[in-house]
């Protein structure tokens, strides 16, 4: 680059991530930053920007490609050499000490014997200053809202002197107030000369923030573009990047009209993440939940589920009222899938029977009382054949099975169970190809059988192969309600990242 | 079942996991019996020395069973030693006015009741089971202390003496291999008519049959102390229900992953507390043993206790973590630790040298145990499970045809 020119704060060329595994994340990715530049990064899930970040915060070793740090390549081996250099990077599971101070954690990366509270004290209003906020110095970080943890972790950012923020969906888990707050300060940042490299899922909040929009689709940059150029159209449609697959709908049988209904939800709240939901499934219905992180979409089903208990509102099965807890929700038929399989949907350590069997343990058992071990392992052997679990046998533990078979094995925990209400938390988050196609045929066959499905899933273009409607969920509420054939993923990525006007009329 | 037997250590063949203290124990007793053979010693496996240790590891093992309980269902409980002395105190100040029935049930009851509220307040309120009775260890202490005012309690009348030595003391003869040749026999032939085939069946007959001939011809009776066999029937009916009851499966369940359990259906609260209460109960059942056995009891009766007692679960491979451990070998682990301390007093090694040992064998045996899991863990890794077909796996019959075995398993 000749001297006197432009020269970017970061500049990132030809980035290519392989992962051992042979998964491509990223194939030949460029991105820029200015300096003071605020820059948005969006895609849809998998498109690699979770990978991009890590590359860009020296957390990841990227495979080919080269990273320019103020016009100088760069090769960061850990998180250490990129925070030295001047990236902070802000994750959503924000990593803090809980129990220090908040002045303790936003100076946790100082070194050096001395240093005085009183001197902190002041540098932290300093860095308060900046961007416009307010919070008690000597709160403990455990007592904070996440919207107050997530500016601590901006502030440790930038008192490690950073120039460029990298914020990994800093509002998914907000409420509207402190959302402002991260806006104010972003804005602010990049006022006093700081980059900020912004991933969100919510469009609005990119167009409305950002100097600059880098789209990634597959591992590639489809679109890098100024914002004040951008329509919501225009995003939507390179994010999404086809047409929706409209043929894949073709094998769904409709329900019957005069189907019974068999799941009704009415008025459903929890604090701030339920804000009154109502639905209602008849048999052999498969209902999708659009919704983005932080939508509700989890804490929906949960609460359907009766596994929270500070809902507030009614489920009724059947026309019954169900009591409020997962085992009276077993009893009338419901099953739940967890979308965090490993610490909610399974025992690691347990083998595929015993898995297999839990939910359903006395049908399997002589007197009710005195588990059959042979018809246990039977049933697992049942699952494996006819939901192909790639598995040596059925005492293979199911801590060591791929994402896929360890999900499908929770399917097996509640299909012989005699459940008639299916709730799928993200049935096919992180699972590969194969196993994502079985399980779409497995919930189609489901429904076929006369059960209710509710699914939610990030992945709206699935959710639309799947399912013969949709609700749209956003901040807790039911937006709009789509018939499956009758709208796209475009339509519904606006409307559940709040772009669509519509959405108004519909709600 | 096909195995699938990849290179696996000696350990994993070994079954070290599971099994890891029952060869220590018999590699124990094998050098003890050598070594006082060697020094002109009586035979360290004589049925007197035998019965001794058994007598003396009662207790531990009565409680080490509901400690394995509570660590099966995830959770921790330091207070039965107090629990104990409280029941020990209890029965033995009422026993005079109200008599034996009375007071063993108010100790009992008490000891219980002791044991709910730690479950109460550790699921309920949702306070670590550590801190939860590491505090009523100690508030539990001091009632066992102003209930005694300092001093030892003795039973004073003749008749609540002899109602406490009936509990206590004396010895049942029991003709073991005939009662447990005929259990196999029968147990069996009950598998067999419901319909399980295989080898392992027929040696359990053919052996049960042969244990029992053996007894009864060589009328071989097992002379044992009365708390021995209450903790060999604690120990039996405790596996049973662990092991082959839909509450033991639960409890395991609920103890390896408690969201999972919860959102699976299971009242985990319930398995959560109930083993608390039983743990306590059980610990009422051991003070009134204790006090029958003295006669008497002081306010420090059973200190230290709980301590003993979660070191032979652990050498018993229980896991601390919950949802894994077994009863048996808990309670050999406690078999394990009297085997010393008598291995100690039998060849008269210098007392001093006892607790170093017992600790040294705590922590190599949690080292051996944690490498045996780690080593589980890694031949688990390098097998990938895209081995077998799927379907092949099951029993070596051909894979059925996917489509049609789906709907069938859609039936259920």
């Amino acid at each position: 680059m000749p001297s006197g020119e432009h020269v970017d704060l970061l500049s990132m060329r030809g980035v290519r991530k392989v992962y051992p595994s042979g998964t491509v994340a990223l194939s030949g990715v460029d991105l820029r930053v200015g300096a003071g530049e605020v820059v948005g990064l969006v895609g849809a899930n998998g498109a690699g920007k979770s990978t991009l970040i890590k590359v860009l915060a020296g957390a990841h070793a990227a495979s080919e490609g080269t990273i320019a740090w103020e016009g100088r390549p760069q090769a960061w081996s850990s998180p250490a050499d990129a925070q030295a250099a001047g990236v902070a990077t802000v994750y959503q599971h924000i990593p803090l000490a809980h129990t220090l101070s908040v002045l303790e954690n936003v100076f946790l990366g100082r070194t050096g014997w001395r240093r005085t509270t009183a001197g902190l004290e002041r540098e932290l209003d300093g860095l308060l200053d900046r961007i416009g906020y307010r919070v008690d110095a000597h709160a403990t970080v455990e007592e904070l809202s996440i919207g107050q943890r997530q500016m601590v972790a901006i502030l440790q950012g930038i008192a490690q002197g950073a120039k460029l923020l990298v914020l990994d969906e800093p509002t998914a888990s907000l409420a509207r107030g402190e959302r402002e707050v991260v806006f104010e300060a972003v804005r602010r940042l990049s006022k006093s000369g700081t980059a900020v490299l912004y991933v969100s899922h919510f469009l609005d909040e990119i167009l409305d923030l950002t100097d600059r929009v880098t789209v990634l689709r597959d591992g590639r940059v489809v679109a890098d573009e100024a914002t004040a150029g951008l329509s919501e159209d225009t995003l939507v449609r390179s994010i999404v990047g086809r047409e929706l697959l409209r043929v894949e709908q073709r094998e769904i049988d409709l329900p019957p009209a005069d189907a019974p209904v068999l799941l009704e939800v009415d008025d459903l709240r929890s604090g701030d993440r339920l804000q009154g939901v109502s639905l209602s499934l008849r048999a052999g219905e498969i209902v999708g939940v659009a919704g983005l992180l932080g939508s509700g979409r989890s804490e929906l089903l949960h609460a359907i589920f009766g596994a929270d208990p500070n809902a507030s509102g009614t489920v009724r099965i059947d026309g019954r009222p169900l009591p409020r807890s997962p085992r009276a929700a077993v009893a009338a038929g419901l099953a739940l899938v967890p979308e965090d399989r490993g610490s909610q949907g399974l025992f690691a350590d347990f083998e595929i029977w015993r898995n297999a069997s839990i939910a359903d343990l006395p049908a399997l058992s002589r007197a009710r009382g005195l588990p059959d071990v042979e018809r246990e392992r039977e049933r697992a052997r049942d699952a494996i054949a006819a939901l192909k679990i790639k598995a040596p046998g059925p005492d293979a533990l199911v801590g060591e099975l791929s994402g896929g078979n360890a999900q499908k094995v929770v399917f097996a925990k509640w299909l012989y169970s005699g459940a008639r209400v299916f709730l799928l938390d993200e049935p096919t988050a992180g699972i590969d190809i194969g196993a994502k196609a079985d399980i779409v045929e497995l919930v189609r066959e489901l429904a076929r059988r006369g059960a209710a499905v509710l699914v939610a899933d990030s992945e709206f273009s699935e959710l639309l192969a799947v399912s013969h409607r949709v609700v749209v969920l956003r901040r807790g509420q039911v937006v709009a309600e789509r018939v499956s054939g009758e709208t796209s993923d475009h339509e519904l990525v606006s409307l559940a990242s709040g772009l669509e006007k519509e959405m108004q009329r519909a709600a | 079942m096909q195995r699938e037997k990849q290179r696996r250590g000696v350990l994993d063949l070994l079954k070290v996991r599971d099994l890891g203290i029952v060869y220590a124990l018999i590699l124990l007793v094998a050098v003890l019996t050598a070594v006082s053979a060697a020094t002109g010693r009586p035979n360290y496996l004589g049925g007197d020395n035998v019965a001794n240790i058994l007598d003396q590891a009662s207790l531990v093992g009565i409680l080490v069973v509901f400690m394995t309980i509570v660590l099966v269902s995830g959770n921790f409980d330091l207070s039965v030693g107090s629990i104990g002395a409280l029941s020990a105190a209890i029965s033995l100040s009422v026993i005079d006015e109200r008599g034996v029935v009375v007071a063993v049930a108010l100790a009992i009851a008490a000891a219980a009741a002791a044991g709910l509220v730690n479950g109460l307040i550790v699921q309920v309120v949702g306070i670590n089971a550590f801190i939860v009775t590491l505090g009523t260890m100690t508030a539990l202490r001091g009632v066992v202390l102003i209930l005694t005012d300092g001093r030892t309690i003795t039973a004073e009348s003749s008749s609540s003496r002899t109602a406490l030595q009936s509990i206590e003391a004396g010895f049942w003869t029991v003709n073991f291999p005939v009662i447990l040749g005929l259990l196999a026999v029968i147990g069996a032939g009950a598998a067999f008519a419901a319909g399980h085939r295989g080898r392992r069946l027929a040696v359990l007959g053919g052996g049960g049959a042969v244990l029992a001939i053996a007894g009864f011809v060589g009328d071989m009776g097992f002379r044992y102390a009365k708390p021995v066999w209450y903790m060999a029937a604690i120990t039996l009916v405790a596996w049973l229900v662990l092991r082959f009851t839909v509450v033991g499966r639960r409890l395991y369940a609920t103890g390896a992953n408690a969201e999972a359990a919860r959102l699976s259906g299971i009242n985990v609260a319930r398995y959560k507390i109930v083993p608390f209460v039983l743990t306590g109960a059980a610990a009422g059942v051991v003070g009134v043993l204790y006090g029958a056995k003295l006669g008497a009891t002081n306010p420090t009766a059973l200190n230290g206790l709980e301590l003993t007692v979660i070191a032979a679960a652990i050498l018993g491979g229980t896991s601390l973590f919950g949802g894994s451990g077994s009863v048996i070998t808990s309670v050999i682990g406690a078999l394990f630790l009297f085997t010393i301390a008598n291995g100690f007093n039998v060849l008269n090694l210098g007392a001093n040298y006892q607790d170093l040992i017992e600790g040294v064998v705590l922590i190599v045996a949690a080292g051996v145990y944690t490498v045996a899991s780690r080593r589980r863990a890694r031949a688990g890794q390098a097998a990938p499970p895209e081995a077998p077909a799927p379907g092949a796996a099951a029993d070596g019959q051909p894979a059925a045809p996917a489509e049609p075995a789906r709907v069938e398993a859609l039936r259920g």
